[in-house]
């Protein structure tokens, strides 16, 4: 009886059908019809037509080649990257860019990090910023314009809210500016978590103070993660000067566990945390280097 | 003699079209694998990895993948059938609408146009494209099956028809999509359910074009070719079956700890790691067939090719399904270790059965002898080399880079930034792409070995004419 | 042409005597995965042992 199926090749299909649809039901099909596959968080907005437009040429460009956009719910990769990812906050990504590669660092929680500058100049040329990144350079992309008629048709396929006015400010903008404005806002519907201030930083004083190695150290620390954005010796770029006496945009000095705390925590303009990556001795010798080159510049 | 002949033609142009697509695959993937270390290579607009990448893999899969199962597939399927196709002149149409398909996808992915679906990258057009080729194989192969003159259904058979009817269905669903213009689309998917939908399509489009068909080679080839019947027919069936039912779960392995309900994520572990048993079904009747007689390791050149290739067969479904496991998964999920993987199935076990099946048949055609067993023995252990050699390399690199990503201090903070840990990375890459032109070397021998078998078939039917 | 397509005989492909056999070990095998599928089916669903990767990260963070 059972070896007649291998004898009706009709039949033979048929049963193969049924069988292949079995696991095809349960694990793909079942589940569209259910709330956990789709989730939206109460601030995920809708992209804009920029940040549409970005995110557009980010396919193009196969970017999700090289990055993944989830945080796995794993201890050392919250503390690299941010919260973990939530099914909600996808809800308007057609297709979903999570990726399968890390050859770059995950992006799910890029947005907000940097300023914009860092990004523009970054996209231009990443060796600037890594001197070993294997990261392809996208200048290229500031001297292609966007076409509003092509967002707005993308826009209205995606079912996007817009209007005349931000699909006319597409054509004084770059595919870079689009590329940046979609950057911006990945990841940024979870609200970013407050590291907790580092315990340190109620220390007022530096405690390698009189460590005469301390600065030179610091210095190694800084060139490795720091000039990319405040310049040689510490002399400003993307982020501010480090060797005058403005911090935070207010005249007059601040203490060194102040400095600390900055550079353990960020601030919400710009400056990521470093808590993570640099332990207290690390960061207590940039405090060393930066009141160093502060001295010399006196 | 008889009163029919086979359509040779159409077999020998898709191999030879599949060859040549490989070619193209291989040199973007060399190229691609020296932007790694060296991204001064990266040339754009065109020439960066981030759309060459998709090149290297639809012009692998689908170009020489596919070609070569589409040519392997028809010689298969006349002689099991006993008969010509049934219908001749569509699968020559097939043919060149095929080339043009491949040419067009090449060309669509360097422009950019990429629906960023993994292996589902062709935007609609071209989807629409495959539908086409795919119906008119279907045709062809259903309809010479239901006409043939033999009764009984061999296992290459079932193989065939499973992967006619998985391949349709998935690609369709998964490609479902809005057009936005001629060049561009939005998937009906989104979130959470477009990765749901997109693995269950990537994961199986690796079970049913780089498993299934390729099984059906093996299972039909190497008794031909080695002269010793297919040790177990029971096995045959439980592996048959219990493959084909199993692999549709198993997708969600490639989404282990991101937002996807969890029950769907233990479900396809649970159906991955089952998934050894039917894929060692083969296995083992390959060996317990030679094992009859292992003297011909030595006496016939095509067979350490099919042993070697379902070794690695066997290697990569126990190795995929360990990555399954959530505790493997944290390390090495996202790493190189990936590639590394990938590249031990297609190099390994897919690039060693088909080739052998072209040794196979290209001299049948012909009606004469492969032009020479020593390149083809040369061939052999180039390609091995070189992909053991891409393998390991990528073992290495991802097990050290998963471990620097989650290395912490004494105090509790990360240990490297991710920079330090892409540094290392470097002497790894750099030989990973000594690896591929080893590989390539050894394809080349393969090249030449066919090419050289053709001039002398042709040169033999002038003689005789 | 001279083309063996004729001698395609399935008895020629699968052998006779050894076909209905399946080795002892593949059998242990096939059932052994079975058996440890349905263990961590129990230890990983939500629903069975009520184990999700979020409580699993809060215990780890807490640790």
């Amino acid at each position: 009886m059972a070896g007649e199926l291998y004898r009706k090749p009709i039949m033979f299909a048929i049963v193969a059908t049924v069988v292949i649809l079995v696991g095809t039901i349960v694990t793909m099909f079942y589940p569209m019809f259910t709330e956990g596959m789709h989730p939206k968080l109460d601030n995920l907005k809708p992209y804009t037509a920029l940040q549409l437009a970005g995110k557009d040429i980010y396919m193009r460009e196969g970017c999700n080649n090289c990055h993944t956009q989830t945080v796995r719910p794993l201890k050392t990769e919250v503390m690299r990257y941010g919260e973990y990812s939530k099914a909600g906050e996808f809800a308007y990504d057609r297709p979903f860019l999570w990726g399968s590669k890390r050859t770059g660092p995950d992006l799910a929680r890029i947005g907000g990090k940097y300023p914009d500058a860092w990004h523009y100049q970054h996209f231009e040329n990443p060796q600037a910023f890594f001197a070993q990144s294997n990261m392809p350079k996208y200048g290229w992309l500031k001297d292609r314009k966007l076409d509003p008629a092509v967002s707005e048709s993308h826009m209205k396929v995606n079912g996007f809210p817009y209007t005349a006015e931000d699909i006319g400010g597409l054509a004084a903008k770059s595919e870079l500016d689009a590329l940046v404005a979609y950057m911006q806002v990945i990841g940024t519907a979870v609200a970013k978590k407050v590291a907790p201030a580092a315990a340190a930083a109620a220390e007022e004083r530096n405690p390698l103070e009189g460590d005469e190695r301390a600065h030179e150290r610091g210095e190694v620390v800084y060139k490795q993660y720091c000039d990319a954005c405040h310049g040689d010796d510490g002399k400003g770029g993307i982020g501010p000067s480090l060797t005058d006496t403005t911090w935070l945009n207010k005249e007059g000095d601040i203490g060194d566990g102040r400095i600390y705390e900055i550079i353990a925590n960020g601030t919400p303009n710009g400056m990521p945390p470093y808590a993570n990556q640099l332990d207290k001795d690390k960061i207590w010798s940039l405090v060393s280097y930066i009141r160093h080159e502060q001295h010399k510049n006196k | 003699m008889h009163d029919y002949q086979y359509d040779h033609q159409t077999v020998k142009g898709f191999i030879v079209s599949s060859i040549f697509w490989g070619v193209v695959g291989i040199v973007v993937g060399l190229w691609i694998s020296i932007q790694m270390w060296k991204p001064e290579l990266n040339i754009p607009p065109y020439f960066t990895f981030g759309r060459m990448r998709v090149v290297h893999t639809n012009g692998l899969a689908i170009g020489l993948g596919i070609g070569a199962i589409f040519g392997i597939s028809y010689y298969i399927v006349m002689r099991l059938a006993r008969r010509p196709l049934l219908f001749p002149k569509l699968a020559r149409f097939h043919l060149y609408l095929f080339n043009a398909a491949v040419a067009l996808a090449a060309l669509s992915l360097f422009a950019g146009m990429n629906q960023t679906l993994e292996y589902a990258e062709l935007e609609w057009p071209l989807d629409i494209g495959v539908v086409i080729l795919w119906v008119m194989f279907a045709v062809n192969v259903f309809g010479t099956i239901i006409k043939r003159k033999e009764e009984q259904m061999y296992i290459s058979l079932w193989y065939i028809i499973a992967t006619v009817i998985a391949v349709a269905i998935l690609y369709i669903v998964n490609n479902l999509a809005v057009p936005a213009g001629m060049t561009k689309s939005y998937p009906v998917f989104a979130g959470v359910n477009s990765a749901n939908v997109q693995w269950w399509y990537g994961h199986n489009a690796v079970g049913f074009i780089f498993t299934t068909p390729i099984l059906a080679m093996f299972y039909y080839f190497l008794p031909k070719s080695t002269g010793l019947p297919i040790y177990s027919h029971r096995l045959s069936i439980v592996a048959f079956w219990s493959l084909v039912f199993a692999y549709l779960w198993t997708g969600a392995h490639h989404l282990v700890y991101t937002p996807l309900p969890d029950w769907i994520q233990t479900l396809a572990i649970v159906f991955t790691l089952f998934l050894i048993a039917p894929s060692w079904g083969s296995v083992v009747n390959g060996y317990y067939t030679v094992g009859s007689d292992w003297s011909k390791m030595q006496t016939n050149y095509l067979t350490k090719f099919f042993i070697m290739g379902i070794t690695f067969y066997g290697l990569q479904t126990v190795q995929g399904p360990t990555q399954a496991i959530r505790v493997v998964s944290q390390l090495i999920h996202y790493t190189d270790w990936v590639p590394g993987h990938v590249h031990m199935g297609t190099m390994g076990w897919v690039t060693m059965t088909t080739a052998a099946s072209i040794y196979h048949i290209i001299p049948k055609i012909y009606n004469t002898e492969i032009y020479s067993i020593k390149v083809a023995n040369t061939h052999f252990w180039l390609v091995l080399i070189g992909q053991l050699m891409f393998s390991i390399t990528m073992w290495i690199t991802g097990i050290q880079q998963g471990a620097l990503w989650k290395a912490t201090n004494a105090d509790g903070s990360l240990k490297y930034t991710f920079m330090e840990g892409l540094a290392k990375n470097y002497p790894f890459w750099q030989l990973r792409t000594v690896a591929g032109v080893i590989f390539t070397v050894g394809m080349l021998f393969f090249i030449y070995n066919i090419y050289m078998t053709i001039r002398k078939g042709r040169a033999l039917a002038a003689s005789q004419a | 042409m001279a083309e063996d397509f004729d001698n395609v005989n399935i008895e020629d492909l699968e052998a006779k005597d050894t076909a209905r056999k399946i080795p002892l070990g593949w059998l242990i095998l096939f059932w052994g995965l079975i058996l440890w599928g349905i263990y961590y089916l129990a230890m990983y669903s939500p629903v069975i042992s009520g184990w999700t990767q979020e409580k699993a990260y809060e215990e780890s963070v807490t640790k």
